[in-house]
């Protein structure tokens, strides 16, 4: 390669060298909002309680301009015959089981978005449009959002939702924990409405207290184990339940945080930037010492 | 120094013995419930916290279900929905058998009934979240049992949308719930259930017996039923059998049983691959009852304490007032004739064992009983 | 010296052949499918639901696209790194082949991304955390960096040569001189791009294993591995020579030229170490966590794994053994064949056989519209090949004996 010394190379080297370590101070601050606040809200569904109104449903669907039909509508109990999910239509469903132990009144389930403490979706997302907010509540921003849909792939209880349907702007659904209301001063919609209080609005420290408490006073109504104090690092909305969890389609998860492994290789292979410098460097150097040798050999003929 | 410290530790002692005392007096002589007047656990000279007066009409969980009011009007939440008229009285009749009073009026055990917002706040935002709001309190309490027995849990299956309603004097609708009372509950006689025991399928179960012949209250089975085992069921009105399928252990399944019967007892007494008879007193103890003893309650003769005591067959056993000057014979349906009458009761009832009836042939050679009797038969055994 | 064989010129033929046809209807009925995708969404076109977000758009175009575009960085590496001129042949085609591929990969991204408008917002939205990012970016930069790489063919083939029509004609003379500066000034600094290309392959390669961890109990225990950025890379690296053995073989067939044997047959035997080294941490991973116990199970899972594994891996490793496979161009490639196959199988595997869902009704199975968009870029991706081959030097033609020449030689001034 003519005209390229070993300063030259050794310069360039270095300038991209620097550039590189200069956009890694500025990326380590970048990411999305993620905060774990001592005073975050959460929820404590008591599945024992819920009675399965679907109450929660309308309220929600109302408080995020969904089409909501009228209240009565959500006395039909026929949609209990099948289990339903989140989706773009609602951002949360009641769902039905067999009685558990020493009862034997169905077991209601409210499903929605568990706004996790170490949320896989603000982990995974692109574009960090997720993020964990104060008061514990994990929102999405829409402006930021290219619909990739890796947090649907990512999220451990599978809720984040897609606007299949839609050839322009869809949104990814999923609770936001009443951002908006709760900005106000405001209970979330579903916990205003609930007419058993099956839904305790309250700080997450207190309500793991409370929850406890519960259990403790009434052993032959729970099982003993508040499902998302622990799993996958604790979450904000927890459950109490009379019969085990994985009977209720709560999926089995550890105790670790669910984006813990691909923050760390992540981390790991980007710590810093120096694997990639350094990478970078011996690829340099193997190209001038091999170039070097080309050059020793041809000297020598 | 330490003396004049035990000192005032001994002035304090007195000075606050004597304190207590001066309340005590008048109260101790009272032998009522403190919460009959106090709202608070400990009332103090400055803070008594005495409810309102007129105190002697205070009503307490210890009331009769007939005592309570018929109606309650519950208008504290009123946002969407009208008031909602409760009819108390058969509620309170319904629950006797599911918990009683305090089946509802929790820790409110001692003393006059509290109000529910005097612990469930009416907020829903609050920073006690250990007891559910009011309105979670209130749908609680309806909505356990409602919905089991109806299935429903819509809200207009309790309320009238505010829009819709149209209100009413006051006792226009007192009128409308005067008198309101939970009809006569309908009792069993018998109960067949079908059980997958290896011991026999079927176990008979005569309910009258055990609350009738037996005098077994409902509350000492039927502690903590829910509403749906009256209501919202179909009653078994043909004779088939009622299954009985169940992972429960061998106690929570007998529970009720072996509450008076014994766990180790024989289990084809009660399990039998056919329908058993009822209970009869001559083939379970060998002594039929006479018409008078028929009537008696079990009690009367085995003690009210359960289970029942076994009664020797010596009608002195019970009857300890009866001697020879004062027993009329004719109380077991046979009035002696004169030269009977004149026996002493050895003479027919040898060794004084009125179990065993005397024979005629034991003294007469001639007669053969029962064809003659010593007298006139004045009842029928 | 080994480049007497460096001799790259557009390859004239006749474009249209019935096979060209072939691909040309393909990739109109792609279009149709695109269209839409694009006027009704992605739920008209797909079968993706809430439960299988990702389907064979990633799985296939984009995972599967990176990996089996891979030739590009590994033989950059051979030829430039380690400065191995004799395998300089085959630089440009698999650059070509790179380059392509991941234009593709992009298009898919921009088809599957629902709001494929926003697609620039990674550039100035950063999520450190992110795997996707990193993806995302790599694949971003690293695009450019194929596209500047390629620029030296695009300058070669036109200085001297620039022919504007009509009144442009007058810039004729301009343009050459831009032409000739930016060919100084890029072969001045392409060593720059080279290391930097395959330094972001082995960042977003890996990265691309990274991706489906956060997935967590989702995904198959078979596949789900904390090493997976790993076997990502591995996998990518051993496909690298396969891929371009697979398209040299397959280009001169379809052009009529006589496949370069003597490149190819190196080529292969350094296949062999580096499948046994993939080999190695693939059953060495699966004995660490135990999870061959799911292999005595019959179901689609164990099925696919075994697949990948036997006819992608071991099968292919033992013919790469064979000093017989590698001097026959039939076997050479079929043996190249099975291990594209392989890490295609390998991909789709990862992306959406290991991916089940908690609450799926049904399994995922892509609909005909997803397979004729995916099958149409692929036509596009060959006539586009074809036509850049045709029109630009990139194939070497053999024994077209030439003097030595520098790596950027420019055309048309020093001869």
């Amino acid at each position: 390669m003519p005209g390229k010394s070993r300063r030259d190379f050794l310069k360039k080297s270095a300038i991209i060298g620097a550039g590189i370590t200069g956009l890694s101070t500025s990326t380590a601050k970048a990411g999305p909002k993620n905060i774990l606040s001592p005073d975050r809200m959460g929820v404590l569904v008591d599945t024992t309680v819920c009675v399965g109104c679907r109450n929660c449903e309308w309220a929600c669907k109302d408080a995020h301009n969904l089409p909501a039909g009228n209240l009565e509508s959500y006395e039909d109990r026929k949609v209990f015959e099948k289990k339903r999910r989140p989706d773009h239509t609602a951002l949360t469903v009641v769902n039905e089981y067999s009685p558990g132990k020493n009862s034997n009144m169905p077991v209601d389930v409210k499903v929605q978005c568990m706004h996790c403490d170490h949320p896989a979706c603000v982990s995974a997302c692109i574009v960090g449009a997720f993020s964990k907010q104060e008061n514990g509540s994990v929102i999405w921003d829409t402006d930021m959002c290219i619909g990739c849909r890796y947090c649907m792939v990512a999220c451990p209880f599978q809720v984040p939702a897609f606007e299949y349907h839609k050839a322009l702007h869809p949104d990814i659904m999923k609770c936001d924990f009443c951002f908006e209301r709760t900005k106000e001063g405001k209970l979330p919609a579903c916990v205003e409405i609930c007419p058993v209080e099956a839904l305790t609005y309250g700080p997450r420290t207190e309500l793991v207290r409370v929850a406890r408490e519960r259990i403790k006073k009434n052993p032959d109504r729970y099982i003993d184990h508040i499902f998302g104090e622990y799993e996958v690092g604790g979450t904000s909305w927890m459950y109490l339940a009379n019969k085990d969890f994985s009977e209720l389609d709560f999926p089995k998860l550890g105790d670790k945080p669910a984006p813990g492994v691909s923050e760390s290789i992540q981390h790991g292979i980007f710590a810093y930037f120096v694997p990639p410098v350094s990478l970078y460097a011996l690829l340099g150097g193997i190209m001038w010492i091999s170039k070097r040798r080309k050059e020793l050999e041809e000297e020598l003929k | 120094m330490k003396k004049f410290n035990y000192l005032l530790t001994v002035l304090f002692l007195v000075t606050s013995v004597s304190a207590q005392q001066n309340i005590g007096k008048k109260h101790l002589q009272l032998n009522i419930n403190c919460k009959t007047c106090h709202t608070c656990d400990v009332p103090t000279k400055n803070e008594p916290c005495l409810v309102t007066c007129p105190r002697e009409r205070i009503a307490t969980v210890y009331q009769k279900p007939e005592e309570t009011p018929e109606l309650i009007v519950i208008n504290e939440l009123v946002k969407r929905y009208s008031p909602v008229y409760f009819s108390h009285r058969i509620h309170a009749q319904m629950s006797a058998m599911g918990g009683g009073c305090e089946g509802c009026h929790h820790h409110n055990t001692t003393g006059p009934i509290l109000k529910c917002n005097s612990c469930h706040e009416p907020n829903r935002k609050r920073e006690n979240i250990s007891l559910p709001d009011l309105k979670g309190a209130y749908h609680r309490q309806c909505m356990d049992c409602h919905r089991e027995w109806s299935g429903e849990t819509g809200c207009n299956s309790c309320h009238v949308p505010l829009k819709d309603y149209k209100p009413e004097k006051k006792e226009v609708i007192q009128k409308r719930y005067a008198g309101k009372e939970h009809p006569v509950i309908l009792e069993p006689t018998k109960l067949v259930y079908e059980t997958n025991s290896a011991k026999g399928k079927l176990v008979t179960f005569y309910h009258d017996d055990h609350s009738k012949k037996f005098g077994i209250s409902c509350i000492s089975c039927h502690k903590q039923e829910s509403c749906s085992k009256c209501h919202g069921v179909n009653r078994v009105t043909d004779n088939k059998p009622i299954k009985v399928d169940t992972k429960n252990t061998f106690e929570e399944q007998h529970r009720n049983c072996i509450s008076c019967h014994s766990k180790n007892e024989d289990c084809s007494k009660c399990h039998s691959d056919k329908v058993l008879a009822p209970f009869d007193h001559y083939k379970s103890t060998g002594w039929a009852l006479n018409k008078y003893h028929i009537n008696l309650s079990c009690a009367k003769c085995h003690g009210s304490k359960l289970p029942y005591k076994k009664v020797d067959n010596q009608c002195i056993s019970c009857h300890q007032g009866w001697n020879n000057e004062n027993f009329k014979h004719s109380v077991t349906g046979l009035q002696l004739d004169e030269m009977h009458s004149e026996l002493s009761c050895e003479d027919c009832h040898l060794e004084n064992n009125f179990a065993i009836k005397p024979s005629c042939t034991n003294c007469h050679d001639d007669y053969s009983y029962p064809k003659q009797k010593p007298g006139k038969v004045v009842g029928k055994k | 010296m080994a480049n007497q064989l460096h001799n790259p010129v557009p390859i004239k033929r006749k474009y249209f052949t019935p096979g060209v046809f072939v691909l040309i209807i393909l990739a109109l009925n792609g279009l149709v499918f695109l269209i839409g995708r694009f006027l009704f969404g992605i739920g008209a076109v797909t079968n993706l639901d809430n439960q299988y977000p990702w389907g064979l758009w990633i799985g296939v175009d984009v995972a599967a696209g990176v990996a089996l575009a891979a030739g590009g960085f590994t033989t950059a590496a051979l030829g430039h790194v380690m400065h191995k001129e004799e395998y300089h042949a085959i630089v440009r085609p698999a650059l070509l082949t790179a380059m392509l591929g991941y234009t593709f990969v992009a298009m898919g991204v921009f088809v599957d991304i629902g709001r494929w408008y926003y697609i620039w917002h990674p550039l100035i939205m950063w999520n450190g955390n992110s795997a996707l990012f990193e993806v995302g970016i790599c694949v971003m930069i690293y695009l450019t960096v194929l596209y500047i790489e390629f620029l030296p063919i695009v300058t070669e083939r036109f200085i001297g040569r620039v022919n504007l029509p009509g009144f442009l004609s007058i810039l004729n003379k301009p343009v050459d001189k831009f032409l000739r500066v930016l060919d100084k000034g890029l072969s001045k600094t392409m060593f720059i791009f080279i290391i930097a290309g395959v330094v972001l392959s082995t960042l977003h390669q890996s990265s691309l294993g990274t991706l489906m961890i956060i997935a967590g109990p989702k995904m198959h225990p078979l596949w789900q591995t904390p090493v997976l950025p790993l076997l990502f890379l591995l996998s990518a690296i051993a496909v690298g020579f396969p891929m371009v053995i697979f398209e040299s073989l397959i280009a001169s067939r379809s052009l009529g030229l006589k496949p370069e044997m003597h490149i190819l047959t190196r080529l292969g035997s350094m296949i062999a170490p580096l499948l046994g080294i993939y080999l190695a941490f693939k059953i060495g991973d699966m004995f660490i966590r135990e999870t061959f116990v799911y292999l005595t199970e019959f179901n689609t899972a164990s099925v696919m794994f075994t697949i990948e594994l036997l006819f992608g891996v071991i099968i292919p490793l033992r013919m790469f053994l064979s000093p017989k496979v590698l001097k026959s161009p039939l076997l050479l490639f079929i043996a190249s064949t099975l291990v594209v196959l392989g890490v295609l199988i390998n991909r789709i595997n990862n992306f959406i056989v290991a991916y089940t869902p908690p609450y799926a009704e049904k399994t995922y199975f892509p609909s005909f519209g997803e397979i004729s968009v995916t099958v149409g870029f692929v036509a596009m991706l060959v006539l586009a090949y074809r036509f850049i081959v045709m029109n630009f030097p990139v194939i070497s033609l053999p024994g077209k004996h030439s003097a030595p020449q520098a790596k950027y030689t420019i055309r048309g001034v020093g001869k």
